[in-house]
Parts: C-alpha cells; structure tokens; sequence
C-alpha cells in the first residue's frame, strides 16, 4: 500500500512533499526535457549554420561601417566599443541567446487554447516549476548539442575577442544563466496571456521579433540615443542580453558587475512572483476549451 | 457509511465573451469584454459513499463533462461546494490530485514524446509510489491490460485502445481512492470496450476504489454501474439505482419471434387477442412484441404465440437503456422531472 493514500474513514490522508523529494521531482523534469531534445537533435544542426549566417551578416555590417567612419577620419568608436568590441559584442550576444532561448510562451499558450492544461491541473505538481525544470533540460542540451558547436565555429571565423580575464568569463557564464531564468518566467507569463486572449498568435510573433531587439542581440543599445536608452533601463530585456555581453567585454566591473547581476536576480524575483500570481488568477477562473 | 464525496449546491457559469479579432480586438477584450452568461451546471447536488460505481449520463453539452472538472479541481464553480474526503479540490488542487485518478477519454496523461515507461516512472516520482507498490502494480497491469510490452513503445506510436489501456494504468498507478473516468471507451472497438470494462470491475473488487464514470455508451453503464445519476441542461434528473430508473420510466420489454412461414402482423395480434401487446413487423419472417412486464407476463404471451404459430426462434429483450434515458429525457422536458 503506498504511503499517504489510504486515511482514516472517509477522509483523504493529508500529504504534502518533503523539500528532497520535491528537488527529486524537478530533477526528474530536467532529465526527461534533455532526453527529450537529445532525441530531436537533427534539427539544431542546421541551427548552427543559421546563426553563423546570423553573426556573418552583422559581422560584414560593422566592418564597413566602422571601415566607413575611419575614412572619414571619425573615431574608431562607436558608443563605446571598437570594432573588434563591436564584433565580440554581436558574436557573443548570438551565442548567448542560442542558451536561454525556449518556446515557453508558445508551449503554454498551446496547452491553454488546445486545452491540454486540463492534463496538468489534475496532477500533484505546479506547471510553472515544472515548465522551469524543462527549461532547465532544455538549457542543457542546448550548451552541449548547441551552444557549443556554434561557439567552436563562430570564435574563430570572426576573431571574437577573448574575455578579458577568467573571472569576467565566470560571471558572463552567471549572468547567462540569470538570462535564461528572466526568459523563461517572462515566456510564461506572455503564455498565461493565452488564458484572456482567443488568439495569442499575433501577441507571440511580437514577442519573437521584439525580444530580441529589446535584449539588445539585434543592435547594442548604445546605438541608441539617450532617451531610448533611460527607458530601455527600466525594463527586463536588457537583463536578458545586454547585460550579460557587458560583463563578457569587461564593461561592466567591480560596484557595476554587482548591479547588474543584482538588477537581473531582481528581474528574475519581479517575473517570476508575477508568473505565479497570474497564473493562479487565470487557473482560478478557468475555462477549458474543448470539452 | 460516511460518504467520500459530498456535492452541493454545485452551480458553473460560463461566461461567454463575444470576442472582437485581433490583437487589438483581444486587447479591448482585456478592458471591456462583451459578455454573456450560461448556466452550464445548475444546483447539482449528491453523495457518493467509499467503492461505490456511479455512472453520470446526460447528452452532450448537459454538464457531465464541467461537474467532472469541478469534481477534479480544474474548474472552480460559480456556486456551491465541492468536499472529497475533506478536502476542496480547486482549492487544495496539489494535496487532492494525491489522492485521485482522472482518465479523459479524449486526451492522454501520458508524455507525447517519451516511451511509455518513461511517463510511467515519471508518474511514481509525482506521487511517490514506493518500489515495491510500482512493481507490484505494473504487475497487476501486465495482468490484466498487458500493458508490459507497450511499455517500450513511444505513446504516439500506440493505437486508441493500447494508449486507453495505458492511460488507465497511468490514472491507478498511485492507487487513488477515488477514479474519475470521462468517456473511457470512446471510439473502441467492442473487443476494446470489453477489456476495458473487466478491467475496472476486477480492479474496483481488488482496492474498493470510488469511480464516477460519464460517458455516452450506455454499455458501460449498464455492466459496471448500480447507481446513476442523469443530468440533463445542467440540472440532475435521476439519481438512484439502474434497476430503479427502468421501474420508474416502465419495463417495457420485447419480443422478438421469427414465424417459420410469413404471417401479418395483424395476425399475430389476434393471436395475442386482448392482451396490451404493441406488434410490429422486423425483417423477413421476424416481429417484435413490445408490452409492459408489470402489466402482461412474457410466458403469456409466447404461449398464445406458440400454440397459434410455428416458431422458429424467441428473444426476449429488456428495454435499452438509451430509451430509459431518452423517456427520462423526455418527462424532463415536459416538466415532470425530479
């Protein structure tokens, strides 16, 4: 007889998991998710290809247009960065992304107008943890089926420049990982949006498109005047992308690189506690479509 | 016997947005949606003591499928209270999934992508089912659903009826006090059907597991449930035990007789003279005799039948449980209900 199901008369045993078992259980999502993604691996080799295609296309760019400047006798800086700064900016940005980038919004909003949440509601686990745990996984694979082939054809082909020095790379590798959690949460809480909304595909397209201007992956915000840039301050993208890349080209040190960090934790805390409380709204006042 | 699962009061409104299209549209949805309301489960109350069997019937759209919902604790209603075994399933939604198993016919429990044991070993994570229970239980499936070697297939590999025997399992794993089973044997074969079928009385003698089971196969209910309750619109309309709900709508029965020679069914109604007996012609050389039990005996009129003609075959049939529930239907309507 398994412990916990049978109570006393008619009443149903109280239950409730040990903080082990639970990591156990969460443990188990992250295994399955890489399992999962390692038997679709097919597909990510050409993902390789697209994202070198990618860097090529923004590495040509900020050659001609740095090489443009110099003629004209301008600095050889633009916002800050030289233009083998530049180029490791936009390599390691791409890199980047290729970690912390999942389908969450779009999984969730399918479960939710397809109905399949149903399916999750009726088990003993919390789909947000749960949809973390996989994004986990998910994340593990990517660095090793993914992350790393990109970075093995990418570094060398466009001369990225090295981190400037070990403890840079350890907190860029840090910082990527708070990218993935303020990602993850902020994917979520857009496919919760699929709870109100009929049709969420417009809503996720924009996502798509936007997320990665406004993480800063497409143009580095200090392309941008100064208004932009106060306003793109207050919001998480920049946690996700800018930040990270920052901290790899040295820029961000010492009270800088602890603000940073903090900023994204903060981030990571705000959308996380958001993505629950909507989701116990939405969950509370549920329709399940299709019968 | 203190009932497991007590309903009350149990009311669900949808409440249906007439939608505007689009993003933008979606976005004035979001600040002043148009909306109407529909009473989808209406004052729905009753009880279910430990192992009982309860079918819950009603045509589509009658509010089975929503008061299954409430029942699992995916829905919250509008109105009324829910209590199983203590607990409130919206509200206690990770304490109580412990304790139940849910089987929707139309969609799997099981992971899409993995190999069915994969999900089943997931499973014993999620509800922390001790070694010994799993093996003994994937046993006991092996048994009866041969589950064992589709254990290694990917669950979209599987046909309806290998993935319904597997989601079965998946749902009783964890041995669950109470089972909730929504239209298990949608789109089986009969031979599909009749496993299904053994399996859950086999499994309710062996661990008194408390099932509600809806669905429209009126099959299932007839050969697995004493007690049913009729929902129709939202409202229950019956709720008591089989034999009960024929009494009540009447046990009209049929009988059916093959002649060896062709005869009118005029004829067969002279036979049977002044007795309640309604005949009409089938096929070929058969008729049907349809008569109420309480008012004319079935041994009267085949011996009326028999000394006039020579008969091929007799077979005497009950009245189906879709009429029962049609005439409940019907009464319902006509504002004699419950």
């Amino acid at each position: 007889m398994s412990a916990g199901t049978i109570g006393p008369g008619a009443l149903l045993a109280p239950w409730r998991r040990t903080p082990l078992a639970t990591l156990g259980l969460y443990g188990h999502f992250v295994r399955l998710a890489f399992l999962k993604f390692l038997a679709y691996r097919l597909r990510y080799y050409t993902g390789v290809v697209s994202y070198t295609v990618f860097v090529a296309g923004h590495y040509y760019l900020y050659l001609a247009l740095y090489a443009g400047r110099a003629a004209e006798g301008l600095p050889a800086q633009i916002g800050g960065l030289t233009v083998r700064e530049m180029v490791t900016y936009v390599a390691v940005s791409w890199i980047g992304r290729s970690l912390y980038f999942n389908n969450i919004s779009r999984d969730l909003a399918r479960m939710v107008t397809e109905g399949e949440i149903a399916m999750h509601l009726i088990k003993p686990f919390h789909l947000q943890s749960v949809m973390m745990a996989e994004a986990v996984g998910e994340a593990g694979f990517r660095l090793l089926m993914f992350t790393l082939p990109i970075m093995v054809v990418v570094a060398p082909l466009f001369g990225v420049g090295a981190p400037v020095d070990a403890a840079a790379l350890g907190w860029t590798l840090v910082s990527f990982t708070l990218s993935l959690v303020i990602y993850s949460q902020l994917g979520f809480l857009v496919g919760c949006l699929a709870f109100v909304m009929k049709n969420i595909q417009g809503v996720l397209r924009a996502q798509m498109v936007g997320m990665d201007f406004l993480t800063g992956v497409i143009v580095p915000f200090t392309f941008f005047p100064g208004w932009f840039q106060s306003v793109v301050a207050w919001l998480p993208f920049q946690c996700i992308g800018y930040v990270p890349v920052m901290i790899y080209l040295g820029k961000r040190q010492g009270a800088d690189l602890a603000q940073g960090l903090l900023l994204q934790v903060g981030w990571a805390l705000v959308l996380g506690v958001a993505a629950r409380l909507v989701w116990r709204r939405a969950t509370r006042r549920l329709t399940v479509q299709g019968g | 016997m203190e009932p497991l699962i007590r309903v009350e009061g149990l009311c669900k409104d949808y409440r249906l947005v007439d939608r505007r299209e689009g993003v933008s549209g979606g976005l004035k949805d979001l600040v002043r949606p148009r909306r109407r309301l529909l009473r989808a489960v209406d004052d729905v109350s009753f009880t279910i003591e430990p192992g009982e069997m309860v079918g819950y019937i009603g045509a589509n759209g009658a509010g089975k499928s929503t008061t299954i919902k409430m029942l699992t604790g995916i829905l919250t209603p509008s109105a009324g209270t829910v209590e199983v075994g203590g607990l409130v399933p919206w509200r206690q939604r990770q304490q109580y999934t412990r304790h139940i198993g849910v089987v929707f016919g139309q969609r799997t429990q099981l992971w899409w992508d993995l190999a069915v044991v994969e999900s089943f070993r997931l499973l014993k994570k999620i509800y922390e089912v001790d070694d010994a229970t799993y093996e003994r239980q994937m046993a006991l499936f092996d048994e009866l659903l041969e589950t064992g070697k589709l254990l290694s297939q990917p669950v979209r590999k599987l046909s309806l009826g290998q993935r319904m025997r597997c989601d079965l399992a998946a749902a009783l794993l964890h041995r669950p006090r109470v089972l909730f089973l929504d239209e298990p044997t949608i789109g089986l074969d009969v031979v599909a059907k009749e496993n299904i079928r053994g399996f859950l009385r086999d499994i309710r003698q062996r661990d008194g597991v408390t099932v509600i089971l809806t669905t429209h196969d009126l099959g299932d209910i007839e050969q697995l449930c004493r007690r049913v309750i009729i929902i129709d619109q939202g409202r229950v309309h019956f709720d008591g035990e089989l034999a009960d709900l024929r009494r009540r709508v009447g046990q009209t029965v049929s009988l059916s007789v093959e002649l060896r020679e062709p005869a009118g069914s005029d004829e067969l109604a002279a036979a049977t003279g002044a007795l309640p007996v309604a005949w009409e012609a089938a096929s070929g050389l058969r008729h049907v005799a349809r008569f109420n039990r309480a008012e004319v005996r079935a041994a009267e009129v085949i011996r009326l039948v028999v000394n006039d003609r020579q008969v091929q075959d007799l077979h005497l049939a009950e009245q189906p449980i879709e009429h029962v529930v049609r005439e409940i239907y019907r009464q319902a309507a006509a504002g004699g209900g419950a």
